[in-house]
């Protein structure tokens, strides 16, 4: 695994974001299960990277072990140049993290539970207190903070989880199946939002299964199959590299080699 | 940072005070609670017949029967002589008499409007019948005191009629009573507030508990706390401070309510002894407060850290609860002080403090060790909770049913896994207790039947059907190789006649070091051996000369050195040290080994802890040094094997004429040789084992 300063698939390394070489094992009633294979890539900032697959390719795992939450077997992640092993809180301070499974503190209305994630992320009182009312605006909960969250819709509640993953204005924004469960206004808002994120010059990672959404929103994709990356770059590249025009029918061509 | 520390506790208390769930424990369930609850007492009290005076009411159909019964109560001689009357709680019950005006007095008693009823058949002497009503303690109590009265009336009278009309006469007796014991027994209070305080607390704790831990999975915030760089523990205190509010509030306003209740309706004095509102009880009862809600916060927390789900926190709340309830009732038993083991014991220590200070009895040194050693209780528990809290364990979504337990996995694992020797012991506990106690039993009712020989036999059988086919079952329904997962190893042949010869020179010294700790716990107080259970011990030596000295040796020594080593430096080691360091692995055995020794047939011998842990050191130390069994079941054999011979010659044992004794330090020589033969044996275990403990330390 000497391939230092490029990925598994042999594009250049960037900075912000970087997963090298990582591998993580299960064991599942003493069977294991290998749910990330060698995985490596990289992300520049004001690019949205793409990580693509079918449920249990290792999406989540990865994003996972980016956060701190698992400890991978072997291989590092790193951010802005600082390993996760080395130090996880500097690391988790600049991650945003943004998940279709997000829940709210139903008793808490809205400002202080984001307030409370300032506090957590360790925001001045004050600063948090402005970005929630500039967040609040840009994303339209203006008018909720002082809600309680138990009493939101669905659509509502998922501005709030999106302004929360940004109360600590991380450089590096990680979105797990962020449209998963949304109708289609709350899938505009969050193709907005990834725009947002996108002029504030942050390096993005969206999970997904929803290709036909990832083909309209992402810079660079990954196609994850098996725990391995299979194919990865820009749309143009990606094409070239699986002789297919579409990543529906790349993930339909990977399906079939499992098959047979 | 304290400014953020003291944010994040409040953010977990509004979350907690706002939902309704905490407000029915905190507030509705109090006040609804204690008035019902007070009217169940009032009629508890008043029909057990508590040592109170109080009025009873005597129903009688006519005016004459009437006046006739309140002349005798109220003439001089129907009292009890002073000591007598004093003896019994110093007042004269009360009656007061009734006629009935429209219906017949049995009548009006089976409507309870009375407690007795008396009739009159005037004659000479008139005749009183007294009807009482059968199952009710108040009338019970009324019926004995008015025919005490009159009896004292007849009695008296008869006396004197007797000393007027023979100045020779005397009573046939004279009667004087007196008391020992303690002055004033330990009012009623002491006792149930101890138990009020236990449940108090554990109420308010359970479900703020379950909701800031498992209730942080269920609502899907889990990850992004976790993802949030805050340390655990933080986030953990937060969530401590806040139960600990919650808890005490709620304790508080049940302690309140009840005090109120008591009061008001005049049921004080039967608990406090006074009538008067108890401001020094209530003061004290809020230090020890603090202390209950801080040790069950920190416990419920712990427990509920493990949870994925609410339901799963309350099934490991559940046994808890009740578990909790068993020390609480030990405040209610006379006899028991804190002083000891018990100053020390989590919980029992604070529920008998809790009794001491009510009833106004203070040991400053038990004291101490209770409040000190529940605190550290507390912060371990805290401690565990913040490591456990969030986990990937407990994030991740994989569930391991009771099913997959028992099915045979397909694939062979060379050693067992953590879950599966949780599950081997869940099963050696209960199997064990159920099979030494039985043992000991069926020995007892059978003596004379049975054979010594016959019973050491069984003893054998016991040891193998529990620590033997136990963990041989687990790991052939684990499919795990047998020989990695007992660590049956040999190095080689050089190498391991070195290691042998060690461990034996470690067994030949240990048995002192042993003996050392033994003495020395006793004299620390923690579990001595009470006199009786020596001269039993020794007796039972005694008995045992007729035993042939080949089998005392097979029951106690052979068959222990191959089943417990096998059990615990085999299964259980090879298990723990896949996931723990080496040192944290040598502890942890030594102290199920420990543990298990202390659980012996009905008796906790606690005495017999710290020597068998410190035995299980060295066994543990010598397996990882060997990474083998073997050489450790050798040690064992020695070390047990010279302690039975010991106490087999125990009569010709005279070292260098000093005489042997349970409860002394052996003498200076024989600890010096001894520790020197122990420094050989663990030099030539290092030397005979370098390589290999290199190897190790590097997986």
């Amino acid at each position: 695994m000497e391939n230092d300063g490029t990925t598994s698939l042999g594009l250049p390394e960037h900075k912000m974001l970087n997963v090298h070489s990582l591998v993580k094992s299960f064991s599942l009633d003493s069977d294991e299960v290998r749910a990330v294979d060698d995985l490596s890539f990289s992300v520049a900032p004001k690019i949205v990277y793409g990580l693509l697959g079918p449920n249990g390719a290792g999406k989540t795992t990865t994003l996972r072990i980016i956060l701190g939450l698992l400890e991978p077997d072997s291989g590092y992640t790193s951010v802005d140049g600082i390993r996760t092993c080395d130090d996880p809180i500097a690391v988790k301070s600049r991650l945003g993290f943004v998940s279709s499974n997000d829940g709210v503190y139903p008793w808490l209305s809205v400002r202080e539970m984001l307030h409370y994630f300032g506090d957590l992320y360790g925001v001045d009182p004050e600063v948090a207190a402005d970005l929630t009312e500039s967040l609040a605006g840009l994303m339209g909960i203006d008018k909720l903070l002082d809600r309680r969250a138990g009493t939101l819709s669905t659509g509502q509640r998922q501005r709030v989880t999106l302004v929360r993953g940004l109360i600590h204005d991380p450089p590096v924004m990680l979105l797990d199946e962020p449209t998963r469960g949304l109708d289609v206004v709350g899938v505009q808002t969050i193709f907005e939002y990834i725009e947002h994120l996108r002029d504030a010059e942050k390096a993005i990672v969206v999970c997904t299964h929803r290709l036909d959404e990832a083909e309209r929103l992402c810079d660079q994709f990954g196609l994850l199959h098996q725990g391995r990356l299979q194919y990865e770059g820009t749309m143009e590249e990606v094409r070239k590299k699986s002789g297919r025009d579409h990543l529906v029918e790349m993930f339909v061509d990977l399906m079939k080699g499992e098959v047979e | 940072m304290k400014g953020r520390l003291f944010r994040l506790c409040q953010k977990e208390l509004r979350e907690t005070i706002r939902d309704r769930r905490t407000v029915m424990t905190l507030l509705v369930m109090p006040l609804l609670l204690y008035p019902l609850l007070s009217m169940a007492l009032n009629r508890f009290l008043l029909t057990s017949g508590a040592r109170a005076t109080n009025t009873f009411f005597i129903g009688v159909d006519t005016e004459e029967e009437g006046s006739l019964l309140a002349s005798y109560l109220a003439d001089p001689r129907s009292k009890p002589p002073e000591p007598i009357s004093e003896s019994s709680g110093g007042g004269i019950a009360e009656f007061e008499i009734r006629q009935t005006e429209t219906v017949k007095a049995i009548d009006a008693l089976y409507q309870n409007q009375f407690d007795i009823v008396a009739s009159v058949e005037f004659g000479s002497p008139p005749k009183v019948t007294i009807t009482s009503f059968r199952g009710d303690g108040g009338s019970q109590s009324a019926r004995r005191i008015l025919v005490e009265r009159l009896h004292w009336l007849k009695m008296n009278v008869a006396q004197e009629v007797a000393g007027a009309n023979a100045p020779s006469f005397y009573p046939p007796v004279d009667i004087v009573v007196d008391e020992i014991g303690a002055e004033d027994e330990a009012p009623l209070l002491a006792t149930i507030v101890p138990l009020v305080l236990v449940l108090m607390t554990i109420t308010g704790a359970v479900y703020p508990a379950i909701d800031l831990t498992a209730g942080e999975r269920e609502r899907g915030t889990m990850e992004s706390l976790m993802a949030s760089p805050v340390p655990r523990f933080y986030v953990l205190f937060a969530k401590y401070i806040a139960v600990v509010i919650v808890a005490l509030l709620t304790a508080m306003i049940n302690l309140l309510a009840m005090f109120t209740t008591l009061w008001l309706s005049g049921m004080m004095k039967f608990l406090s002894g006074s009538d008067a509102f108890p401001w020094l009880a209530v003061l004290q009862i809020l230090g020890l407060l603090i202390l209950f809600s801080g040790f069950f916060s920190a416990l419920l927390l712990c427990l509920t850290s493990f949870a994925k789900s609410f339901k799963e926190a309350q099934a490991y709340l559940i046994p808890v609860m009740l578990l909790a309830l068993a020390p609480g009732m030990l405040s209610l038993m006379p006899g028991v002080e804190l002083s000891g083991p018990l100053a020390i014991a989590p919980l029992i220590s604070i529920v008998i403090l809790a009794r001491d200070l009510l009833s106004g009895v203070f040991h400053p040194a038990g004291a101490l060790a209770a409040v000190v050693s529940t605190i550290g209780y507390a912060a371990a528990a805290l401690a565990i909770a913040a490591r456990l809290f969030g986990t990937d364990a407990v994030t991740r979504t994989s569930e391991q049913s009771i099913g997959t337990i028992f099915r045979r996995p397909l694939k062979s694992t060379p050693v067992p896994s953590v879950p599966s020797a949780a599950f081997m012991l869940a099963l050696l506990v209960p199997i064990y207790f159920v099979g030494s106690n039985g043992l000991m039993k069926f020995i007892s009712e059978y003596k004379e039947d049975i054979s010594l020989s016959t019973q050491f036999w069984l003893n054998i059988l016991t040891l193998a059907l529990t620590f033997g086919l136990i963990p041989l079952t687990a790991t052939f329904l684990g499919r795990h190789k047998v020989s990695t997962t007992f660590r049956i190893h040999a190095s080689s042949p050089p190498r391991f006649v070195l290691q042998l010869f060690g461990a034996m020179l470690m067994g030949l010294g240990a048995w002192t070091l042993a003996h050392e700790a033994f003495v020395i716990t006793d004299a620390l107080g923690i579990g001595g051996l009470s006199k009786e259970r020596i001269d039993q011990a020794l007796g039972q030596l005694q008995a045992w000369k007729q035993v042939p000295p080949w089998l005392l040796l097979l029951t106690f020594a052979v068959a222990p050195a191959i089943i417990e080593e096998l059990c615990f430096r085999g299964f259980l080691f090879s298990t723990f040290s896949r996931v723990l360091n080496p040192v944290r692995t040598i502890l942890l055995t030594s102290v199920l080994f420990g543990l298990f020794h202390v659980m012996t047939g009905n008796a906790l011998l606690i005495e017999r802890f710290v020597p068998t842990t410190l035995m299980g050191l060295m066994l543990g130390w010598i397996a990882y040094r060997t990474g083998s069994v073997l050489p450790g079941m050798l040690m064992h054999f020695v070390h047990n094997g010279l302690l039975l011979m010991v106490g087999r010659y125990h009569e010709k044992f005279n070292f260098f004429g000093r005489e042997l004794d349970d409860q002394s330090h052996l003498p200076m020589e024989w600890l010096v040789i001894a520790s020197l033969v122990v420094a050989a044996g663990v030099i030539i275990m290092v030397l005979s084992t370098k390589p290999r403990a290199s190897r190790f330390s590097n997986e």
